[in-house]
């Protein structure tokens, strides 16, 4: 119901929005040479991601590497942050009067280089993560009876990596849809996607909302060709699954040390470059963050908690088959992969209203917002851990008398505490890493933290703006500690 | 597993109400909607809550896509009024807003102080601290001798490739373009925007960007406007700032403007930020701040600061200029590829 009034019923009124009129911009061939060029470009990002992110995963999952947990960390820092941010930290470096900066380092910073550089330092680690998982989730019986047969690095590269195709190719469709929906990066190093173009439509000369949906129709198109290759890819529920199982190095030599420190250091280096510009404005920046921090731990805190209310009922049934969960599963997908700017176009004529007004007034419409955009990562995750685990246990509940509420409580949360954790912290990152969703209708006086970077970006004091980056990025840090201290204990 | 059930209950509700909280509706505040930067427009919103008592609620507009489109935002939710008071970067699109009946006219005790073409008769909407479009300047690439003098060097051989201008389907430049439609007609200026773009003329996502391109000296000048110009200035870059056309068709002055949205919830709150705002005190902060030129008479300007009454300003008819925009806007699209 909550997903449904979230994605469903904004939808609905940008369908109503369309006309024959503004589906024309459907016929035009500029509008598929965009496309055209947005998806080759979306390609690029998903094919470096995934030749970096594989061998790095590999090496994370199974080299002896000194201060192993450091490098994957700082690799995977930036997947916590707002794109837009990356981008921030490679401009202090490679813009003109960036730290290493000239002409030329601009020149390639600002284009589709620069561009495919910000997208994959943000999006490798989720190729690298899921590799690692895939390849930890393999029977270690067969890893050992390879490695009385044949070197690690065969081990490595014919046995446990293909072991992970699965969870490589999900990573791969993630990438790509990340990357097709992403508009901040793009506008801000003037790369034309197709994403902008709906934008246009929003804010540009003129307010087409119907042209807006329109464009949006092949993007929609396009996420349910993800939703059924993903499917068709991972074969079962357990492509997100989180366990992870620990065993003992592989002597790879020192390749996998050199590759990890690399990862760390190309990772974080956008964020030095911030710090370093920051300096000067630390003591300002609270002044000028308002309550726009507070404003972020509330909408996406509290979005996250509806999501993992969702992951638990709506995951634990897709796991089970059940065909309204598949139904819901495809809403949820379907809200992932709208363009942000149709989603609110559609938020703002489907709530705001005298009757809705307490809703639309407040921050509670970004929290609709999250919830229409990130439920679907944590269902999938809780979905995949509860598929993976016998039902047997649900069963032996049921004859024992326990009633649905009974057996989720004391017997799917206890068994699935980690991963309902895990969907808690993943919507709420991806709520603190938001733009594109809450820029649109967020309320008077509610901005988040990082529409107040983005609206300041331009004309605020450079310091100040690298300053209130950096407090995202200690915010989001902050975040994804706690859960993996939470999760920890659960294990 | 009761009291767990109970615990998420009750901290959803508390998470709720933490999130609901705010939305009362009080005589004592304003809710705002500006395209004017948020760099400049916050401190006058502090200063006017700290004189009014008046709790002022903005949202301000972004600066790199204008994708928010706060006026757009203002369309879309004109069955259901969420704003007050639209102080809008230019006078242009408060006058589509009233053309589709989402302004309520206010003649404010402080409009009177104000020169009669820097606002509507009918009180639509009132000017304050107006920008000008300028041409910002590297002078490590050009010497004082060579200095472009009109918008039309744009398209001049002489600077092929050293050029820059905002897109023209946000913010200012849309109004420019639209400004110079309304003087040239529709086909010349799209016939300059096509020699200035086989000129190289690159095409920055916002004015600010422009600025950036010059003060890095990637190119050699760009069409920003003057507040960006002043953060050139105040960054300590080589540049300098030429004020376009001033011995013919003259430089295009584009006064900010506030509007009273119709409907808006807090009636007298937006009368009282509207008469904060139109205020002389409002003029000199944004004069200081953002090298905004008062409209008033009297204002004190900081160095470097021009007054409007010192330029040669573009003869424009506001009502005829967002005629033009509305007419424009299919062909500055696919001008754009979008």
């Amino acid at each position: 119901m909550a997903v449904g009034l979230a994605v469903l019923w904004p939808l609905a009124h940008v369908l109503l929005g369309m006309t024959t009129a503004s589906l024309a911009v459907l016929g035009r061939a500029t509008t598929w040479a965009l496309l055209g060029r947005t998806l080759l470009s979306c390609l690029e990002v998903t094919a470096t991601t995934v030749v970096l992110g594989v061998p790095l995963g590999a090496v994370f999952a199974r080299g002896r590497i000194p201060a192993r947990r450091v490098w994957l960390a700082l690799h995977a820092l930036p997947l916590f942050l707002p794109p837009f941010v990356i981008a921030l930290g490679w401009f202090h470096w490679l813009g003109e009067r960036g730290l290493v900066g000239s002409a030329r380092t601009s020149a390639v910073l600002f284009g589709p280089v620069g561009h495919l550089l910000v997208l994959t330092t943000t999006f490798t680690p989720i190729v690298t993560a899921l590799t690692m998982l895939g390849m930890t989730g393999l029977d270690a019986s067969l890893e050992e009876a390879a490695l009385l047969v044949a070197p690690p690095w065969r081990v490595l590269t014919r046995l446990l990596v293909p072991a992970a195709r699965s969870r490589i190719a999900v990573a791969a469709i993630i990438v790509f849809s990340l990357t097709l929906s992403e508009v901040g990066v793009p506008m801000f190093l003037r790369v034309p996607v197709y994403g902008a173009a709906v934008f246009v439509r929003l804010g540009g000369v003129d307010f087409a909302p119907g042209e807006a949906a329109s464009l949006g129709v092949p993007m929609v198109v396009l996420g349910f060709v993800l939703i059924g290759l993903e499917r068709a890819l991972a074969s079962s529920h357990g492509a997100l699954r989180l366990r992870w199982r620990t065993r003992d190095p592989m002597d790879l030599g020192a390749w996998p040390g050199v590759m990890t420190i690399f990862a760390g250091l190309f990772a974080s280096a956008p964020l030095l470059a911030l710090a370093v510009r920051a300096v000067p404005g630390m003591g300002r920046c609270w002044s000028w963050a308002g309550p726009s921090m507070a404003n972020s731990l509330v909408v996406s805190g509290a979005a996250a908690a509806i999501a993992m209310g969702i992951a638990l009922i709506a995951g634990h049934a897709l796991a089970r088959g059940s065909l309204w969960a598949s139904a819901l599963d495809r809403v949820t997908v379907t809200g992932f992969f709208l363009p942000s700017a149709v989603l609110g176009t559609g938020i703002i004529a489907g709530w705001n209203r005298p009757a809705t007004q307490r809703l639309y007034g407040s921050l509670a419409i970004v929290i609709v917002g999250f919830v229409a955009r990130y439920t679907a990562l944590g269902t999938r995750i809780v979905a995949a851990s509860i598929a993976n685990t016998s039902r047997a246990y649900e069963d032996a509940g049921s004859l024992g008398g326990a009633g649905y509420f009974r057996q989720l409580a004391r017997i799917v949360i206890p068994l699935h505490a980690r991963e309902l954790v895990a969907a808690f912290g993943i919507a709420m990152v991806f709520g603190l890493r938001d733009l594109e969703t809450a820029v649109l209708f967020y309320p008077p006086g509610g901005e988040t933290l990082t529409v107040r970077i983005f609206t300041l970006e331009a004309n605020g004091p450079s310091s100040v703006v690298a300053a209130l980056a950096l407090l995202q990025v200690i915010l989001s840090l902050a975040v994804v500690t706690l859960g993996a201290i939470v999760m920890k204990r659960l294990r | 597993m009761k009291a767990t059930r109970r615990d998420l209950i009750s901290g959803g509700a508390v998470l709720l109400g933490a999130a609901l909280a705010g939305c009362k509706r009080s005589s004592s505040e304003a809710v705002v909607y500006t395209s004017v930067d948020q760099v400049f427009a916050e401190p006058v919103f502090h200063a006017i809550e700290a004189k009014l008592g008046l709790k002022v609620r903005p949202v301000f507009d972004t600066e790199e896509t204008k994708s928010t489109g706060v006026m757009n935002r203002l369309i879309a939710e004109g069955s259901n009024p969420q704003a007050d008071v639209f102080w809008s970067g230019d006078p242009v699109r408060p006058l589509s807003l009233a053309k589709r009946g989402l302004v309520e006219p206010y003649a404010s005790p402080e409009a009177t102080a104000l020169p009669a073409g820097f606002r509507a008769e009918d009180g639509t909407w009132t000017g304050i601290a107006a920008r000008a479009r300028v041409l910002l300047v590297n002078t490590s690439k050009i010497t004082a001798g060579e200095r472009p003098k009109s918008i039309r060097d744009l398209a001049n051989p002489r600077w092929k490739g050293q050029i820059a201008l905002a897109n023209p389907l946000f913010g200012t430049t849309t109004m420019h373009v639209a400004a110079l439609a309304s003087i040239w007609g529709d086909d010349a200026l799209i016939d300059f925007l096509d020699a200035a773009r086989a000129n190289g003329a690159r095409l920055a996502s916002s004015n600010g960007e422009v600025k950036r391109l010059v003060a890095s000296g990637e190119i050699a000048f760009g069409l920003t406007d003057t507040d960006d110009a002043d953060e050139a200035h105040k960054d300590g870059a080589s540049v300098e700032t030429v004020y376009p056309d001033q011995r013919d068709l003259g430089t295009l002055v584009i006064p900010s403007a506030v509007v009273r949205v119709k409907g808006g919830p807090h009636a007298e709150g937006a009368k009282r930020l509207i008469d904060g705002l139109l205020s002389a005190e409002t003029e000199k902060q944004m004069a200081e701040s953002g090298a905004h030129m008062p409209l008033r008479a009297g204002v004190p300007v900081p160095e470097g600061v021009r007054r409007v009454s010192d330029l040669r300003a573009m003869n424009v008819d506001f009502a005829k200029v967002a005629d033009a925009m509305d007419r424009l806007q299919g062909r500055l699209k696919r001008w754009v590829g979008l």
